[in-house]
C-alpha cells in the first residue's frame, strides 16, 4: 500500500468502560408473536389500517400514517430475492462475535461461502434478512424466487426460519 | 425572518487512525482555535457555541461538559446536537439556526471524534450499541447466530451499504469497477488535502482492485477509515461577515428531513417498510426543500461543486442522484467520463471525502467546512479551477435514514 | 423579536419508574396527545427537534428508531442531546428564522433502564475524577450544598423545607411519581442518608416519561385560530465551566441565562414580573440556589422565600407547584415537563394545583453536574 503515513509520539493512556450489558430495555411482545407464528410455519406480520402496508418482523407502528399497526396477517412463505451479497470464503478470525470465534465453536464452517439475502415475502412490504442455502453463487439473482426451509423440528423460536432456497421447477 | 449568514472561518485538524498526541478535549480545541485564527477573531467575539460528537465512541457522556471548557463555552450558551453520523452537519446547521434566528450574531460549531479512545478497531462497540437492545432481544427468541453472523458479516455501518450498492448497481448497470474508481479518486484527492487521513497519491482504479474483498462487491480498498479529528465552523451574520471576511461563504439553504429506518430492523427488531435502501427518500425531499430556499431550480445547471458524505464509494454515486446532480442511474457514467474530478465539470468530494477522512461525529460538519473553502478560494492544493459560486454539501446518518443537505453559495440570500 | 413563537399544544406522560411500555410508545402516545391537544395533523408540522441522550438510552443514536414515533417521517428533524428546554428553544430558533412555522418538541428518558447518577458517573472528566472514582452528581451535589450551608448558615432543616413544599404540592398532580401531602421536615431529615446532608426525599425522583411541546410562529397562530396560545416572550442559556473549575455555591450560569431571558421578554423586577416559576431542582437545596440566580431573592436568602411561605402554593411566587423535579425527573424531559407545567397554569388547566391568574411564568431546564447547563424560559398568555 502506498499509503503516506505519519508517526505521532504517544501520550498516557487512561482506562474506562461503558458497561452496555448492564441496562435493560423494555421490548414489546411482538416477536414471542412471530416467534409462535413461526412453529405453526407461518409468517406473521403487522398491516397499517392507514396506508395498508404490511411489515414483518411485526411492529407497533406505522410512521407514514401516525397511527398503531395491530392488525396482523400471515404472508405466504414464498417471496422474491431483492438484494443480496456474497461473502468471501469463511476464514479464522474474520467473524468474531462476543469475543468467540464462530468457526471454533462451529457455527461457521471453514471455507463455506455465506449468501445473505433480502427477501420479500409475498404480500409483504418490507424485506426479511436471512441465508440464501441449498445454492451455489452463481446461481443467484435479484427477482429470483425462494421458498423458506423450516427448520425440522419449529421449536417456536427465530431460527425456526433457517433460510429460503431457490424454487425449483419439477 | 432569515437573518443571512455566512461561515468566515473553517478549522480542523489533521486526521489519522491515532491522534496519540493530545486527547479528545485537545483535539476539538486545536480545530476551534484554528477557525477562530481562520476568521480573525477570538473567543471573546462567539456568542453561542454549537458542539457535538457520537459519544457512544469516546465513552463519555456529553462531553462538551467536560471539555467545554476548551472549546469557549464556560459563560455562553452552549448547544450540544448529536444525531448519529450526520451530527456535524447538524452541527453546521444548528450554528447556522442560531445566526440566522437573530438570537446570535457569531456562534461556532464543532464536532469531533477520536476513534482512537475506543479499545476496539473501528470503534465497533459504539456502532453495535446502535442497535445492541434490539440484538439481545432477538437472541432472546432464539435468533439464529449463525444467520447473525451471516447476516452482520460484513460489519455493522458497511452492512447495509452493501445492499444499498447491490440495489443500485443492479438498476444502474453500475458496475464493481466503477466503486474502484471512486474509491481511487477519493484517495487521490485526499492526497492534495493536507488534513486528509487516506492520501494516496496516484492511486488507480487498478491498486484498488487488488485489496481483498470483504463481501461482493465491496473489497478493503472500497472502505473509509475511522479517524481522529476534528472540525470547526464559525458562523457570522451578515454585517460583521462583511467587514471580516473577503469572500463568506453563505448559507443559502439547508434541510434535514428523516425517512423510515432503513436499515432491516425498527426498534424491537421489527421490519421497516423500506425496500430499497438506495431509494433514500428522505435526501430527495431534503435537497428539494434546500434547493427551493436557495432559489435554485435546476440543480444539475447551477450547482458548481458537491461534498457528498461516502464512506462507500457507490453512496457517492447514489446519492449525487438523489440530490438531483444527475440523472437517475446515470451518476456512474459522468464520473467514468472524468465530470466530477477535480478539474471536471461537476467535482465531487474533491477533498476526499469521507472515503479518505471519517471521524465520525465531523465527518458531515466537514462536508460543509470543505464546500465554504471551495467558495472561499481557500482549499489550497485541492482548490478547484472553476469559479465555485454554489455548493452543496450533504451527510447521512442514523440507520440510512438522516440526511442534512446545505446550500452555500458566494453571494447572500 | 420580529415574530412571535407560541406554545399552541401540549401533553405529557404519567412520569412513573417501570412504566410499562417501550420506549417507542410512550413517546408514541404522548406526541399523539399533544397533536389531538393543538388541534393540527401530522402533516402540519414542518420540524421536529428531540432530546434525549445516548447513554440514558443505551443507544447509540438514541432518537434513530423513534422517528417514526414522535411523528418525523418525511419532517426536518433533528436532536439536541440533555434537556428538553434547550430544544425548545432550539426549535424556536427554526421557527424565527421562517424556515417552517410549526415545530414539534419531545423529550424523553426511561430512568429505569438504567441507573441515570452511574451516566452522571460517565460525565466526569474522564482522565482524572472518573479514574479516582470518588464522585457522582450526588456527591458533588453534597459538596454544593455543603459550601452554600456553610457560607450563609442555611440549616438542613431549610434543604427538608423545599421537599416539603414541593412533595406536597405534587399530591395534586397526577402526573408526579412521588406524591407526599403530609411529609414533615422531620421525615425528610430521616430518610436514607445518600451523602451528608442528601438525604433520599431530598434528592430527585428518577422516572420514566415523555413531554412534548408543538410551538408555531405568530402567523401560524392567527391562521389555526388558536385560543389560547402561550407566547414564550424570553428565552436564554448558559454553560458553565467544568465541576471543579468554577464556584458550585452561585450559579453564575443561570443567572446569566436569566438575565438574557428577562432582557428579552422586558422584565425588570422578576420577583414582581413574574405569577409564578417552574425550576428543575434535582436536590433540595439547588431550588435555593436556583431562585437567588433567579433574581429573586439575595444570595443566601431563598430560605426565606421558603419559611414564609412566599414560594408555597398559596404565596406571592408559588414555585414548582406542581412538585418540581423532587416530584418526577424523567431526565431529559425534567426541563420541557416544567414548560408544559407552566402553560397549564397560564391556560387555567392545571386542575388541583392551578395558581390563579397565572399570566407570566418562567420555566427553567438544567443538565449537568451541580446544574452546569441551565435554559430559562418566559411564557406570556395573550
Amino acid at each position: 500500500m502506498a499509503y503516506l503515513k505519519d508517526e505521532r509520539p504517544e501520550t498516557m493512556m487512561v482506562e474506562g468502560d461503558w458497561q452496555v450489558g448492564a441496562y435493560r430495555w423494555k421490548a414489546p411482545r411482538l416477536l414471542e408473536e412471530f416467534s409462535a407464528g413461526l412453529k405453526e410455519k407461518k409468517i406473521i406480520g403487522s398491516m397499517c389500517m392507514g396506508c395498508g402496508k404490511v411489515i414483518t418482523q411485526p411492529r407497533h407502528l406505522c410512521g407514514r400514517c401516525h397511527r398503531r399497526m395491530d392488525e396482523r396477517c400471515v404472508l405466504s412463505d414464498w417471496g422474491t430475492i431483492t438484494c443480496f451479497v456474497i461473502s468471501p470464503k469463511v476464514e479464522k478470525g474474520k467473524y468474531k462475535l462476543f469475543g468467540m470465534d464462530p468457526v471454533d465453536t462451529g457455527t461457521l464452517k471453514l471455507g463455506e461461502i455465506l449468501i445473505p439475502v433480502f427477501v420479500r415475502f409475498d404480500g409483504a412490504d418490507s424485506n426479511i434478512n436471512c441465508l440464501l442455502l441449498n445454492a451455489k453463487p452463481e446461481e443467484v439473482s435479484i427477482g429470483m424466487r425462494v421458498k423458506v426451509v423450516w427448520a425440522k423440528e419449529p421449536k417456536g423460536q427465530m431460527a425456526d426460519l433457517e433460510g429460503v432456497e431457490p424454487i425449483r421447477e419439477k | 425572518m432569515f437573518r443571512n449568514c455566512a461561515i468566515i472561518g473553517c478549522g480542523q485538524t489533521k486526521h489519522t487512525s491515532r491522534r496519540r498526541d493530545v486527547s479528545v478535549a485537545e483535539l476539538a480545541q486545536q480545530a476551534v482555535q484554528a477557525a477562530l485564527d481562520d476568521a480573525g477573531i477570538t473567543m471573546k467575539d462567539v456568542g453561542c457555541v454549537v458542539s457535538g460528537n457520537m459519544q457512544g465512541f469516546g465513552g463519555v457522556a456529553q462531553p462538551e461538559q467536560w471539555l467545554g471548557d476548551w472549546i469557549g463555552c464556560p459563560g455562553k450558551p452552549a448547544i450540544r446536537i448529536a444525531t448519529g453520523g450526520t451530527t456535524g452537519g447538524s452541527v453546521g446547521q444548528g450554528a447556522c439556526y442560531t445566526v440566522a434566528s437573530g438570537m446570535y450574531d457569531v456562534s461556532i460549531g464543532v464536532a469531533w471524534e477520536k476513534h482512537s479512545d475506543s479499545k476496539e478497531a473501528g470503534a465497533t462497540t459504539g456502532l453495535m450499541h446502535v442497535g445492541m437492545g434490539n440484538l439481545f432481544h432477538a437472541l432472546t427468541y432464539g435468533l439464529s447466530l449463525r444467520n447473525l453472523i451471516a447476516t452482520s458479516a460484513v460489519g455493522a455501518a458497511a452492512g447495509v451499504a452493501v445492499y444499498q450498492a447491490m440495489f443500485y448497481m443492479h438498476r444502474s448497470g453500475c458496475k464493481q469497477e466503477h466503486l474502484d474508481m471512486v474509491a481511487a479518486k477519493a484517495r487521490r484527492n485526499a492526497a492534495k488535502n493536507q488534513y486528509a487521513h487516506l492520501q494516496w497519491p496516484n492511486c488507480r482504479p487498478e491498486d484498488i482492485a487488488k485489496t481483498e474483498t470483504i463481501a461482493w462487491p465491496f473489497r478493503y480498498g472500497h472502505v473509509c477509515p475511522a479517524s481522529d479529528g476534528a472540525s470547526c465552523i464559525v458562523v457570522a451574520e451578515e454585517k460583521t461577515a462583511k467587514r471580516l471576511c473577503k469572500q463568506p461563504a453563505w448559507f443559502l439553504g439547508l434541510a434535514s428531513y428523516s425517512d423510515e429506518e432503513n436499515q432491516l430492523q425498527s426498534e424491537n427488531f421489527g421490519g421497516v417498510g423500506v425496500i430499497d435502501p438506495s431509494e433514500q427518500m428522505g435526501c430527495r425531499v431534503s435537497a428539494k426543500k434546500a434547493y427551493a430556499m436557495a432559489g435554485i431550480t435546476d440543480p444539475q445547471k447551477e450547482i458548481d461543486l458537491a461534498e457528498i458524505y461516502q464512506p462507500f464509494p457507490s453512496q457517492e454515486l447514489i446519492f449525487s442522484e438523489r440530490l438531483g446532480l444527475f440523472d437517475d442511474g446515470t451518476a456512474w457514467r459522468h464520473m467514468e467520463k472524468g465530470e466530477t474530478d477535480i478539474n471536471g465539470r461537476l467535482p465531487i468530494s474533491v477533498s476526499g471525502g469521507v472515503n479518505a477522512t471519517n471521524a465520525i461525529g465531523s465527518s458531515a460538519l466537514q462536508r460543509i467546512l470543505e464546500a465554504a473553502l471551495q467558495i472561499q478560494g481557500k482549499a489550497g492544493e485541492h482548490q478547484v479551477p472553476k469559479k465555485v459560486r454554489k455548493a452543496v454539501a450533504h451527510g447521512w446518518g442514523g440507520v440510512t435514514n438522516y440526511i442534512t443537505c446545505t446550500v452555500l453559495g458566494d453571494s447572500p440570500r | 423579536m420580529e415574530k412571535r413563537i407560541a406554545i399552541i399544544g401540549y401533553a405529557q406522560s404519567r412520569h412513573q419508574y417501570d412504566v410499562q411500555k417501550t420506549r417507542e410508545d410512550l413517546v408514541f402516545d404522548v406526541a399523539k396527545e399533544a397533536l389531538a391537544n393543538a388541534g393540527i395533523l401530522r402533516e402540519e408540522l414542518g420540524t421536529v427537534v428531540t432530546a434525549s441522550t445516548d447513554f440514558l438510552d443505551g443507544r447509540t443514536i438514541s432518537n434513530v428508531f423513534l422517528s417514526m414515533a414522535v411523528g418525523a417521517f418525511l419532517k426536518d428533524e433533528s436532536k439536541v442531546e440533555e434537556d428538553g428546554a434547550a430544544a425548545l428553544q432550539y426549535a424556536m430558533m427554526k421557527l424565527m428564522t421562517g424556515t417552517y412555522d410549526v415545530a414539534l418538541v419531545e423529550a424523553h428518558t426511561v430512568g429505569w433502564q438504567f441507573n441515570p447518577h452511574q451516566v452522571a458517573a460517565y460525565t466526569l472528566d474522564p482522565l482524572v475524577d472518573r479514574q479516582i472514582g470518588l464522585l457522582n452528581d450526588i456527591a458533588a451535589s453534597a459538596i454544593q450544598a455543603n459550601m452554600y450551608m456553610n457560607k450563609y448558615g442555611v440549616s438542613v432543616e431549610d434543604l427538608a423545607a423545599v421537599s416539603v413544599k414541593n412533595l406536597g404540592n405534587a399530591a395534586n398532580n397526577e402526573f408526579a411519581a412521588r406524591r407526599l401531602p403530609d411529609v414533615s421536615v422531620g421525615e425528610v431529615l430521616k430518610s436514607k442518608l445518600y451523602y451528608e446532608p442528601l438525604r433520599e426525599l431530598m434528592i430527585s425522583q428518577t422516572a420514566d416519561g415523555c413531554a412534548v411541546v408543538i410551538i408555531a410562529s405568530e402567523d401560524k397562530v392567527r391562521k389555526l385560530g388558536v385560543e389560547c396560545p402561550v407566547w414564550i416572550e424570553g428565552v436564554g442559556c448558559c454553560q458553565e465551566a467544568y465541576l471543579r473549575d468554577r464556584d458550585l455555591v452561585s450559579l453564575s450560569g443561570l443567572k446569566s441565562a436569566a438575565q438574557s431571558a428577562y432582557q428579552m421578554a422586558g422584565i425588570t423586577n422578576p420577583f414582581t414580573d413574574l405569577d409564578l416559576a417552574e425550576v428543575t431542582e434535582r436536590f433540595a437545596h439547588e431550588e435555593l440556589l436556583i431562585c437567588e440566580a433567579l433574581g429573586l431573592a439575595r444570595e443566601g436568602r431563598a430560605k426565606e422565600l421558603v419559611n414564609n411561605g412566599v414560594t408555597a402554593l398559596g404565596g406571592d411566587l408559588p414555585v414548582n407547584a406542581s412538585g418540581g423535579a423532587l416530584a418526577a425527573d424523567p431526565i431529559c424531559a425534567t426541563g420541557l415537563v416544567r414548560v408544559v407545567e407552566c402553560v397549564r397554569q397560564i391556560r387555567g388547566e392545571a386542575g388541583t394545583h392551578q395558581v390563579p391568574g397565572v399570566k407570566r411564568a418562567l420555566a427553567h431546564g438544567q443538565f449537568g453536574l451541580c446544574a452546569q447547563k441551565n435554559t430559562v424560559l418566559i411564557l406570556g398568555g395573550e
